[in-house]
């Protein structure tokens, strides 16, 4: 007996909104970057899904190069987040406001 | 094998490589750049002689050339306009060649006395001066077509520019250089909407015909007109009668002529132009940039036959010039001054010419006057070397004995100017005004009456010429000196006599060329110029380009309405004419040496009583020009400028500060907080998410 789809929509509904909940809330920028990831597997959740309500290997071939996008990101986050460190002496998002007019 | 045709482009390509060659390495030359500028002209005038002994069948059959060398703008479609480089060599261009080449070839090796051994500083920018002057009044001979004509016609009114205003540390030479290009530039301005206006209806700027193996390859546009008239073509001629629209054409294009040939009323730069070196006075007076517009009009002639009115027009602007300008040389106290106004005159002559329908006598005339004019200017130039750079003929006198050279040939000079016989002058001048008087009593309708009356001024104007040039000649020559260093003259070396010598025979002698009166009554076939233009009876050259004078003839009479009559008979009247300018001619030299031939001869313009001021400003013309342009074009253009400024201006900045401002309030939701961000993107989507679901998904 196999899970229904619209639980598995409904899960990745929930991880995306915590991600973006942690995005809209919070000022590490450590925990912005696991936000991101959060948000980043919601999706990769629902292309498995339909990739499974469908019966093709699409989405799961898609939700592969997601999962090696993020990892890209990661590097790049990890390195902007030790600039941040070591211009700012703290990785708080909301410190860093000089880019701006 | 390479003919002299493929060596055309060379003629001004030579002049051009000298004007590089002196501007950049002239200072490293003994001569400042003068040798290339000789070497070069002087291959010029080789070319040229080649090219005129193929043209005249000497070296094979009697040819001309048209050919288009270079595309610039190649039109794509239908009826897109392709323009090209290209050379017409015809009779008419290779006389003009010879003439331009040889004329710069003389002032060149006049320069070397005038400029290098005065010591003057700046020489090589004089001499690449030089070379671009010469290069492109060349260029604008044998181009094909009419814009290629008004892009060389620019060069010249640039170079003229650059070499009037030499001197330019001096207060006048820059002020005349202005003065010349913006007078010459307000008739170009013209001249240009001419050539777009003929592009336009014709869609080709050719002169003459472009045959390929004998069939036509691309119409002239003085054929398609042609043919217009004749019903058998039509163009767009933008809601005019086509004849109307041809005579204002050739009425814009006349714009450009007046302005470069110094015609009334735009004749004014010309006497400011002296400001320059005398050896380029005499290059702009004799070979180049003034005679530009009478060949302009010699080179589309089939165009404006077509037209009554722009003949009629051509005819009394030159007879009245001719005569207006005379009557200013009479009052001026400077030697080059009463030259630049004999200048004036005598294109007037050429334009008269013209006008009446004497294609001949204006190009005999162009061919005298280039050669006696230069002459007078380069005897000038050696009066004023003599003089130590002082112009004023009342300081002279007495240089008769000093400098008999000088004295000899500016005497043959003025002889030709004045129009004595056997000097080139008369026959020339003869023949413009016997053109004139029978065309007059000829032509049919409204032509007539304004022939006659240029015809009267013209002859008016004889007397004038032979009274200020010989009152020239009187003062600066004959009686006693009146002034230290015209009591002891610096002496002259070859480089000033040689031009002059062989110009000084030149003015006696190229009136051979066409002696009409003498062919008239001996019957001898001794016309040689007219037999030069007229080309061969069937076939050859004039049938190819369509600018034979045969061509000519008939246009005149079918088309233009230009008859000939001879109220005494054809003989008779001929010689008569010729009496009556001789006379009025040896009338007004006699009545100079009356008044000036004296050993200490004294002024008589008070006798002209209230003339005399008029004369002395020159008719008011600089005023009136200088009025026009400081009440009428200055308070025109600061009402521009204030509707500028306000108005179109105002709207621009307004919209503008509107922009900003409501941009510097935007900015503010850039707060560089990254959070803020963030949130302002979920909100927008959410928004764009509300929207779909009201809307029901795509919106159309």
């Amino acid at each position: 007996m196999a899970i229904v789809t619209e639980y598995y929509l409904l899960l990745s509904a929930a991880v995306f909104c915590i991600g973006l909940y942690g995005i809209l809330t919070r000022e590490s920028a450590l925990l912005f970057l696991m936000s991101v990831e959060l948000m980043l597997n919601a999706a990769n959740i629902n292309f498995v899904a339909f990739a499974f309500y469908w019966g093709n290997l699409t989405g799961q071939v898609f939700s592969l190069f997601t999962m090696a996008l993020a990892a890209a990101e990661v590097a790049v986050g990890i390195g902007i987040i030790l600039v941040l460190y070591r211009n700012f002496d703290g990785i708080d998002v909301t410190e860093a406001a000089t880019m701006r007019w | 094998m390479a003919g002299a045709y493929d060596f055309v482009p060379a003629i001004a390509a030579l002049p051009f490589v000298a004007f590089l060659v002196s501007l950049f390495f002239g200072r490293y030359m003994p001569k400042r750049g003068a040798e290339a500028g000789i070497i070069a002209t002087a291959g010029s005038l080789l070319i040229s002689v080649w090219t005129a002994l193929t043209v005249a069948g000497i070296t094979g059959p009697a040819t001309s050339y048209n050919e288009n060398l270079y595309t610039w703008v190649a039109g794509v479609g239908d009826g897109a306009l392709t323009l090209n480089l290209g050379v017409l060599v015809d009779p008419l261009t290779a006389l003009m060649l010879l003439i331009v080449s040889l004329i710069s070839l003389l002032v060149h090796v006049f320069s070397l006395g005038y400029m290098n051994d005065e010591g003057e500083t700046g020489l090589p920018r004089y001499y690449a001066g030089l070379g671009l002057f010469t290069a492109s009044m060349l260029g604008f001979v044998f181009s094909n077509n009419l814009l290629m004509a008004f892009m060389f016609f620019e060069l010249v009114g640039l170079c003229s520019y650059l070499l009037i205003g030499f001197w330019f540390r001096d207060d006048g030479p820059p002020s005349a250089a202005k003065k010349a290009f913006l007078v010459t530039r307000f008739g170009d301005y013209f001249f240009l909407i001419g050539v777009v206006g003929i592009f336009a209806t014709f869609g080709t700027g050719l002169f003459a015909p472009l045959t390929e193996g004998g069939s036509v390859a691309a119409e002239s546009f003085p054929v398609v007109a042609e043919q217009v008239l004749e019903g058998e073509a039509s163009v767009d001629t933008f809601g005019f009668d086509p004849q109307t629209w041809f005579t204002i054409l050739g009425l814009l294009v006349l714009g450009g002529v007046l302005g470069k040939s110094a015609q009334f009323p735009l004749h004014t730069w010309l006497p400011d132009a002296m400001e320059g070196p005398t050896p380029v006075s005499a290059l702009i007076h004799a070979a180049t940039m003034v005679a530009a517009g009478v060949y302009l009009v010699a080179r589309m002639y089939g165009f404006y036959l077509l037209s009554p009115t722009a003949l009629a027009i051509i005819a009394l602007v030159g007879g009245f010039t001719a005569l207006f300008a005379a009557s200013m040389g009479v009052v001026k106290q400077e030697l080059k001054q009463v030259l630049a106004y004999s200048t004036i005159s005598q294109y007037g002559y050429m334009m008269l010419a013209l006008g009446t329908g004497g294609y001949v006598a204006a190009v005999f005339h162009l061919t005298t006057h280039a050669i006696f004019k230069a002459l007078l200017f380069l005897g000038a130039g050696s009066v004023i070397i003599a003089m130590h750079h002082n112009e004023n003929m009342w300081d002279m006198g007495g240089l008769k004995e000093k400098m008999p050279i000088t004295y000899w040939t500016f005497l043959s000079g003025s002889l030709a100017l004045a129009g004595i016989v056997p000097f080139a002058g008369f026959w020339s001048k003869d023949e413009v005004l016997y053109e004139a008087l029978i065309h007059g009593f000829g032509s049919a309708g409204g032509l007539a009456p304004v022939y006659l009356l240029a015809y009267a001024m013209g002859l008016l104007a004889v007397f004038f010429t032979g009274f200020y040039t010989f009152r020239m000649v009187y003062l600066t020559f004959h009686g006693d000196a009146r002034s230290d260093t015209a009591r002891d003259p610096e002496p002259v070396r070859w480089n000033v006599k040689g031009p002059l010598a062989v110009l000084g025979i030149g003015a006696a002698t190229v009136g051979l060329i066409n002696m009409k009166p003498v062919a008239e009554l001996t019957g001898a076939h001794i016309d040689f110029l007219h037999k030069w233009l007229l080309g061969p009876e069937e076939g050859g050259w004039p049938a190819l380009t369509s600018t034979g004078l045969h061509h000519y003839e008939v246009l005149m009479k079918d088309v233009a309405g230009i008859q000939s009559a001879y109220p005494l008979g054809e003989t008779p009247t001929l010689l008569v004419s010729a009496l009556v300018s001789l006379s009025l001619a040896v009338g007004g030299v006699l009545v100079a040496r009356s008044l000036y031939g004296g050993p200490d001869p004294v002024e008589h313009t008070d006798r002209l009583g209230g003339m005399k001021t008029v004369l002395m400003h020159n008719y008011y013309q600089d005023e009136y020009q200088v009025w026009l342009a400081q009440g009428v074009t200055v308070p025109l253009a600061r009402a521009a400028d204030k509707f500028d400024q306000g108005v179109v201006d105002g709207v621009v900045n307004g919209i503008s500060s509107v922009s900003l401002f409501t941009g510097s309030r935007f900015r503010r939701i850039q707060s560089g907080i990254v959070t803020n961000y963030a949130a302002l993107m979920t909100l927008s989507l959410v928004l764009l998410l509300v929207v779909f679901v009201v809307f029901g998904g795509v919106v159309n």
